[in-house]
């Protein structure tokens, strides 16, 4: 498994992953293991910067609220006014194509675009460190790419985004690479 | 905040029709069939529950059954989503409370069909204590469904012990068996519900003693769901 995680460009503040704290770690359904360097089955673990975090599995989505409804409540938990959710929205929606599903219940949807939304909910309120689980799992070629212009335009802007994958193919598009075996890491 | 959620909650299990469909045709066969056949068991175990109280109390089973049936599967088809949502910045305890909120909405739209099926089928001579008493039933199954959730994850698994706790509780109820029952019929949690929602049926009222007994335990199981909710909306860090 690789854990990947690419920095910010040159010239450009260091993205605050390092400094990761509960507040952050709120945002996207990260925690602190119960047992550090054990590898529990079933979940991803990452190891970064002396702290063991894990990645919640399992179903994310309330399967009978529409995609709306999903991002109505997901604005609310990040205390988001109207207006900004609905700008937000409507940009996400049109950078990962799938505005034609708004109205539509999570049970009716494809496994891509379930992971659209799940993105889109983690992306909604710009965080500053993005920790994601095999996020393109059911993406289309085209949105495979168009996922990848997205993740380095944020880091561009600062955004630290950490992937969990196991495609050995990306390490091109990665500024930084751990490998994660045995439940240790090591700085690639 | 929890006051805006929770109609988000309750849409997502009224939205398809069948649900629907079964909100209503569940009281209605409870007080329309259902009563009957408690009364042949209860003649069958050498209990003495007459047509009249089987009736009443049938619409109950109905707001039991229905509102437990709801709180297992509000508790564990949304168990991920809610924790996401509570580390997104809400708070298990606010997730908690909207969940508790659509909870007791949806016993109040089952309760209100049991009532009014009692209504139309046998008449109700103590209107408000019956209401009272179904809303209880309601209450109390929001706790024994929330809590059943907690221990068990598997949607077959969860449905059958519901289904389970339902039986034993409703062949133990008052004057099923000669016996009364033992002491397994003066430990379930409906024992108190089911004297006063009998006696509302019949046109008697109950001593202040028993709606104080009905309020303690419908209170507490609303706080065990409570409870049950947040523990399954909580970051487990």
């Amino acid at each position: 498994m690789l854990v990947s995680m690419p920095t910010a460009a040159a010239g450009t503040p260091e993205p605050p992953a390092v400094r990761l704290g509960p507040a952050v770690l709120r945002l996207e359904g990260v925690r602190k293991a119960f047992h550090r360097g054990v590898w529990p089955a079933r979940r991803s673990v990452v190891v970064l910067s002396g702290a063991t975090l894990e990645v919640e599995p399992g179903e994310m989505l309330w399967d009978k609220l529409t995609v709306d409804e999903h991002f109505a409540l997901f604005a609310r938990a990040y205390g988001m006014t109207d207006e900004a959710r609905d700008r937000t929205v409507a940009a996400l929606l049109d950078e990962l194509q799938f505005a034609g599903y708004r109205g539509y219940r999570i049970e009716e949807l494809s496994g891509g675009t379930r992971q659209k939304l799940n993105l889109a909910l983690a992306l909604m309120h710009e965080p500053q460190l993005l920790l994601l689980d095999e996020p393109y799992a059911g993406f289309d070629w085209e949105t495979y790419l168009r996922f990848w212009e997205m993740s380095e335009r944020r880091r561009d802007a600062g955004m630290g985004i950490l992937i969990v994958s196991h495609l050995l193919a990306e390490r091109e598009r990665l500024d930084r690479i751990y490998t994660v075996r045995d439940g240790k890491t090591s700085d690639r | 905040m929890s006051a805006a959620l929770a109609p988000s909650f309750v849409r997502e299990h009224l939205r398809t029709r069948l649900t629907l469909v079964l909100l209503v045709a569940i009281p209605v066969f409870f007080v329309l069939i259902f009563a009957s056949v408690l009364g042949q068991f209860s003649s069958a175990l050498g209990g003495s529950l007459a047509s009249r109280a089987a009736t009443a109390i049938s619409a109950g089973w109905a707001a039991a059954f229905l509102s437990g049936a709801l709180a297992f599967f509000q508790l564990v088809s949304s168990r991920g989503a809610d924790r996401r949502l509570a580390l997104a910045g809400l708070g298990a305890g606010r997730v908690a409370l909207a969940r508790i909120a659509a909870a007791l909405s949806l016993a109040v739209v089952v309760s209100a069909v049991a009532y009014l099926t009692l209504w139309l089928r046998a008449g109700v001579a103590h209107p408000l204590h019956a209401a009272l008493a179904i809303l209880a039933f309601a209450a109390i199954y929001i706790g024994i469904g929330a809590l059943i959730g907690v221990f068990v994850s598997g949607a077959l698994e969860g449905s059958l012990l519901v289904v389970l706790v339902f039986s034993v509780d409703v062949f133990s109820g008052p004057a099923m068996t000669s016996g009364g029952g033992g002491l397994l019929a003066s430990l379930t949690p409906t024992r108190k519900a089911a004297d006063l929602l009998i006696a509302a049926g019949a046109g008697r009222g109950s001593p202040a003693s028993d709606w104080v007994a009905v309020t303690a335990v419908a209170v507490g199981a609303v706080g065990v769901a409570l409870a049950a909710f947040w523990f399954s909306a909580r970051s487990r860090a």
